[in-house]
């Protein structure tokens, strides 16, 4: 469904990804970690469309879709969420949601449905006439994913959804992600809470650099020495700190 | 059986037609937007009724003027959040299509009006296309379209076919329908607040549809709308087409009321503030109601401060009206409007609990 093939990415003289590979298929859910500054919200920004390759190609669904606009990839289902979240937040939550659902559909009665069946399945009805602005974090990034789904994506990017939740809240999320796989959404997200990427993921990529080092299923990953070194070591580190 | 009747007929007070629609309206806030809106439509149709004097009358119809080309602007840069700072070039731009057809091509001003709605939206879409091209953004936006005023009063006022310096002026002889030329005040009036009341309209069904959710969303983070299908640059085309577009035909009427036109008249930030920004910013920016409320209180009021204050000492009303635009900023960013949004909002908590304990009396 999804093929990156050696995309390269550069800002200036950094090259923030390089030669950087992927491949999903229906009903995957793939994790993409590494340390801060990886590249792996680059990777995300130049499948969806925000960044332009340097060099290497995307295909989507059997289409070359290097180089087309968010709003175009977003229309042939390859929806995304911002790691810093990004409310319309004047708007009602349900007002937030239809604008996803409207790019299926001109029509306002559809489009409403759309998005009520899309806050239901994230478990946000309830807050669905409140302003975008007075939902907490926890309520933001839920809203991000109702937004993308609602606008019926085959693949949906998560990018660090779960960062900034509590533990109970994480959990949730994590078990609304694997609905939305049980029902033939592929999934890539990129995550640095470990527990969500080792209890979700069925594989796993690991950048540096902007480099791919490693990929393989979570009990692979976790074994391997230049992962270890160049991450997971890390990863206590800061759990120390 | 007759005692369960009767507590249902108490749940619903209002009951009948005219009952229905007052609760769906008061459900609604766009609804009541929409609702107040017109009713001061109706009351000012009814103006002449009391008000005699031409002086006030024009006044009047200068104030449904802002108000329509409030609404132009509120749609570019109240929902799709585009700084269209010279908006007034559209105003102008019309202003001048209309008189150089009546003048020049003898066409009446009722084809003339909505031509310079096309003349007007043609000059949208060119800014649009040189703002896209070269991804002029936010402040960048608003100072090109501010260049671009002063260009065009630099071209109007050498380009003779236009009258250059001199202007142009409507040949006032018989007036009559067809022409658009009246006598008296109140023709005027009631051509303005059809127009103006179309504009309501016009604003209320963007803001209900597809077409202004796609517009709030760019106001409001245009990488989260591009993420989510929306087309961006042609959604920033599409606001600033409609707005330049009723712009244009405000600009036509304004020449007929005016019955003149120059280059330092119209292409001129005073005009701009006065006439676009002033009506929806104190009304509130972005809200249905804003910029007819606004133009209500605002030409009113700079007619007032230029009456009493200025009395030979030109320049204290620019100070006066300035202070007064600054403080509303300053103390409503929402407006007027916004005071009156909270008002009604308090007020509907307050019946909603004794709704529901309505309704759990009925019940028991």
């Amino acid at each position: 469904m999804l093929e990156v093939q050696g995309i390269v990415k550069q800002f200036g003289g950094l090259t923030a990804v390089n030669d950087f590979s992927l491949s999903l298929d229906r009903g995957d859910i793939v994790g993409l970690i590494g340390p801060n500054g990886a590249g792996k919200t680059t990777a995300f920004n130049v499948i969806a469309g925000f960044y332009r390759p340097n060099a290497g190609r995307v295909h989507f669904g059997g289409r070359d879709i290097t180089g087309l606009r968010p709003d175009q990839i977003c229309k042939l289902g390859l929806a995304r969420t911002f790691q810093v979240v990004r409310p319309f937040g004047a708007l009602s939550v349900l007002e937030n949601v239809m604008i996803g659902a409207y790019a299926r559909t001109n029509d306002k009665a559809t489009a409403k449905a759309k998005a009520e069946e899309a806050l239901e399945a994230l478990g946000m009805t309830d807050l669905a006439e409140r302003a975008a602005r007075d939902l907490p974090i926890a309520g933001r990034k839920r809203l991000e994913i109702a937004r993308a789904l609602a606008t019926e994506p085959q693949l949906l990017l998560l990018d660090e959804t779960m960062a900034g939740l509590r533990s109970a809240e994480t959990d949730e999320v994590i078990e609304m992600v694997r609905k939305l796989s049980q029902r033939g959404i592929a999934i890539l997200l990129v995550e640095h809470v470990m527990k969500v990427v080792m209890s979700l993921a069925q594989r796993i990529v690991v950048l540096h650099h902007g480099e791919k080092i490693a990929e393989g299923q979570p009990s692979e990953i976790v074994r391997d020495r230049q992962v270890i070194d160049a991450y997971l070591g890390e990863v206590e580190s800061d759990a120390a700190r | 059986m007759s005692a369960v009747k009767k507590s249902a007929s108490s749940l619903a007070p209002t009951a009948g037609p005219l009952g229905r629609l007052w609760h769906a309206i008061w459900a609604d806030w766009d609804l009541m937007q929409l609702a107040i809106s017109v009713l001061l439509v109706v009351a000012i149709g009814f103006a002449p009724l009391v008000i005699r004097s031409p002086y006030y009358l024009g006044i009047l119809i200068l104030a449904v003027l802002y108000a329509y080309v409030g609404i132009s602007w509120n749609i570019v840069a109240g929902f799709a959040g585009q700084l269209l700072i010279a908006h007034i070039i559209f105003i102008a731009l019309g202003a001048y299509t209309t008189v150089v057809l009546y003048t020049r091509f003898d066409v009446m001003p009722w084809i003339g009006i909505p031509a310079s709605g096309v003349v007007a939206a043609g000059l949208g879409l060119v800014i649009a296309l040189i703002t896209l091209r070269y991804g002029l953004k936010a402040d960048y936006f608003a100072l090109f379209t501010i260049a671009l005023m002063v260009a065009l009063k630099t071209l109007f006022l050498k380009w003779e076919f236009v009258g250059a310096a001199v202007g142009m002026g409507l040949r006032l002889n018989e007036p009559s329908w067809e022409k658009m030329i009246f006598s008296t005040k109140e023709p005027y009036l009631y051509i303005g607040l059809a127009l103006l009341l179309a504009g309501i309209l016009v604003q209320f069904w963007i803001y209900r549809s597809k077409l202004g959710k796609y517009f709030l969303a760019l106001r409001e983070d245009e990488a989260a709308a591009a993420a989510l299908g929306v087309n961006t640059s042609l959604y920033k085309t599409l606001a600033l087409l409609i707005g330049s577009a009723m712009g244009g035909i405000g600009g036509g009427y304004y020449m007929m009321y005016v019955t003149f036109v120059e280059p330092p008249q119209v292409f001129d930030l005073g005009l701009n503030v006065e006439l676009v920004l002033a009506a929806p910013i104190i009304g509130g920016l972005g809200s249905l109601l804003g910029p007819v409320l606004g133009a209500l209180i605002n030409k009113p009021l700079a007619e007032l401060i230029r009456g009493t204050l200025t009395a030979g000492r030109s320049g204290t009303t620019l100070i006066v009206y300035g202070a007064f635009l600054v403080i509303s900023i300053l103390f409503m960013p929402r407006g007027i409007t916004g005071l009156i949004q909270d008002g009604y909002q308090r007020l509907k908590r307050r019946r909603a609990p004794e709704r529901d304990e309505e309704v759990r009396r009925g019940n028991a």
